[in-house]
């Protein structure tokens, strides 16, 4: 089982951006990209036939057809996506915009364009390991991309089975 | 919140390979004695043999989950061995409640006392602060401060469970691992934790399971064995390994001249709830230590901090509802199994097959601690014990050897079987880290799990005699 990451993004320039800067995290975590909702959609089916988990999206706003926030907003009652940590990276969200998608999907966090590529890291490795504590995933596989000492945290409580 | 929320979904693990071949045969085990007359075995006994053997290819296998193989066996002996069973047998069976008692078994609730005091020593810091403090005077040099390092979590692990005691460890050593040049060093630090934890569990009664099931089964026999009577049976063998473990690391992997800070800070707890936790946690060691002067069993010391705790509220119900269950079951299983081959009959006729008193005695406890390490490298540590105590208990009647040393014996090297990333969680944990290969696992674990082996068959015995313990 992997840890997937979505990337929902119209602008080709901007998935490849965020794909390079979290080039770290390829070889442990599953990267899939989207342009639109029906794309992330099919990926998130894609995700959970495999197995895999969703365990963190990072969607834009502004996208051809249903926006970012409406889709963050029905991925919230999906059982496919327990647990999968919603962050909107986008430079064009307004304000009641934010407030739906804080209000009704849950967001975890807001990335402003043009992002850090080091705070970008530090988030995702924040929110993956926020999964795994919500999700109740055996961390160890994924210590790698984790932050070790909370994710050793649920391990210490094992015991010697 | 207006729209519904997505619920957790429950998905049912894919059984390995493995796990079906373990179900198949383990259900096969289990039907043959029942259906296959034995000579020399009582019907009793021939049920306690179809139980043992579907333990046996359970835990071998982890068809089902370890606990719940435990929670079968209870069943089990219920339903086939007491008072309730289904179809009676000649002859008076124990009343089931014998063998759901071993849930409450002295062992068990002096495993309680030992999970709460290590749980509490997580929840006020204490784990963390005594490693601070305690690995000051090994600064300067990266070998002594392994050995500091080692030694600390060794302590920890005589208290705490193994797992835990590297989990902790590891919190504070991945910041001082990411400072040291990536390779070498970094493995025999990461190798230097699991190792010093797996050998520290044989410190104490309370520092893991297999320690539990060999006390709990020595006790049934009527051989009980006092706190401090068990650690000064374990800790010359720990410490002498543990200087081992150091000596062959440091070799392998630590070269003098590697820059290694192990500073940490240490930040006591000073509220009132700490505390009380600490005046309680160090009046439970101390009566721990100081049995031969007071004469109160163990156990009932290691229910005095449940309840001390629980009363004074420094600890709640959410505490207890973290204690480590799963284990706890499984232990209770292994005493339950061992009680009923004992009352079944099963273990006279287990010694009457093959003739163990011709064996010299030197080579039955090589051949004793080899199966133990072996299996327990393949096995959970807690899971060969369960299997290896009641039996080989049951072989020392017949041979010229104190049982208890044989008890202590399965389950020191129990702890031993360390050469896997599946041989024990700390293993496992270490392996997580991405900075131990597989190759040097096996190799440190053979010559340390091998030198500890070999100490434990052919030195203890007489290092126990001599000191006039057994």
């Amino acid at each position: 089982m992997k840890l997937a990451l979505l990337i929902l993004e119209d602008e080709r320039p901007v998935r490849e951006a965020l794909r390079r800067d979290l080039a770290a995290f390829a070889r442990h975590v599953r990267i899939e990209e989207a342009e639109d909702v029906p794309t992330a959609l099919e990926v998130i089916e894609e995700i959970d036939a495999a197995g895999d988990r969703l365990a963190l999206v990072m969607a834009d706003h502004r996208l051809p057809g249903t926006s970012g926030v409406d889709f963050l907003i029905g991925l919230a009652a999906d059982d496919r996506a327990f647990a999968t940590r919603k962050v909107l990276v986008t430079g064009q969200a307004d304000q009641d915009d934010t407030i739906r998608a804080i209000n009704e999907a849950g967001l975890d966090r807001y990335v402003a364009k043009p992002w850090q590529a080091d705070a970008l890291r530090d988030l995702v490795r924040e929110q993956l390991t926020e999964f795994v504590l919500a999700a109740g995933v055996d961390p160890l596989p994924h210590l790698a991309v984790l932050d070790a000492e909370r994710a050793l945290s649920i391990v210490r409580e094992r015991g010697d089975l | 919140m207006s729209t519904a929320t997505a619920r957790p979904r429950v998905n049912l693990p894919r059984l390995t390979l493995v796990q079906r071949i373990g179900l198949l045969l383990g259900s096969i085990a289990f039907l043959v004695p029942l259906l296959v007359e034995i000579p020399g075995l009582e019907p009793a006994g021939r049920r306690m043999l179809a139980i043992f053997l579907l333990a046996i290819l359970f835990w071998v296998s982890e068809a089902i989950p370890l606990y719940a193989t435990a929670v079968l066996v209870i069943l089990l002996q219920v339903l086939m061995l007491s008072d309730q069973a289904l179809i009676g047998v000649a002859g008076t069976l124990p009343p089931a409640a014998s063998y759901f008692a071993a849930l409450a078994n002295p062992v068990i609730i002096l495993f309680l006392g030992g999970f709460l005091i290590a749980d509490g020593a997580h929840k006020f810091g204490l784990d963390r602060s005594l490693a601070a403090v305690m690995l000051r005077p090994f600064a300067g040099n990266a070998r002594l401060s392994l050995l500091g390092l080692m030694m600390i979590t060794a302590l920890l692990s005589m208290f705490v469970s193994n797992t835990a005691t590297t989990a902790t460890m590891f919190a504070v050593v991945i910041p001082i691992l990411a400072a040291l040049p990536q390779g070498r060093a970094r493995t025999g630090v990461a190798l230097a934790i699991p190792v010093a934890a797996n050998v520290g569990g044989i410190g104490t009664p309370v520092g893991s399971p297999p320690n539990a099931i060999a006390l709990g089964a020595l006790e049934a026999a009527g051989q009980g064995i006092s706190f401090i009577g068990w650690m000064l049976l374990a800790v010359p063998l720990m410490v002498v390994v543990l200087l081992f473990a150091w000596w062959f690391l440091t070799r392998r992997f630590i070269a003098a001249d590697t820059p290694l800070a192990l500073e940490l800070s240490a930040d006591f707890d000073r509220s009132p709830a700490a505390v009380i936790f600490y005046v309680i946690a160090a009046t439970t060691v101390l009566l721990w230590l100081t049995e031969p002067f007071h004469g109160i069993a163990s156990s009932t010391v290691g229910f005095l901090p449940v309840v001390a705790l629980l009363a004074t509220q420094v600890m709640g119900a959410d505490d207890i509802k973290r204690l480590q269950w799963p284990v706890l079951w499984l232990v209770a299983g292994g005493i339950a199994l061992g009680a009923g081959i004992g009352a079944s009959g099963l273990d006279v006729w287990l010694i009457g097959l093959v003739a163990w008193e011709a064996l010299p005695l030197t080579l039955l406890l090589l051949l004793l601690v080899g199966v133990s390490v072996g299996l327990s490298t393949v096995i959970s540590h807690s899971a060969a014990a369960n299997l290896l105590v009641p039996l080989t208990l049951s072989l020392a009647i017949g041979l010229p050897i104190d049982p208890t040393a044989v008890g202590v014996m399965v389950a020191l090297a129990c702890a031993l079987g360390m050469a896997l990333p599946i041989s024990t969680p700390p293993n496992a944990i270490a392996y997580a880290t991405g900075e131990v290969p597989t190759s040097e696992m096996i190799l440190s674990g053979i010559a340390i799990g091998g030198f500890g082996a070999l100490l434990l068959a052919l030195v203890m015995p007489s290092v126990w005699n001599a000191l006039g313990l057994l």
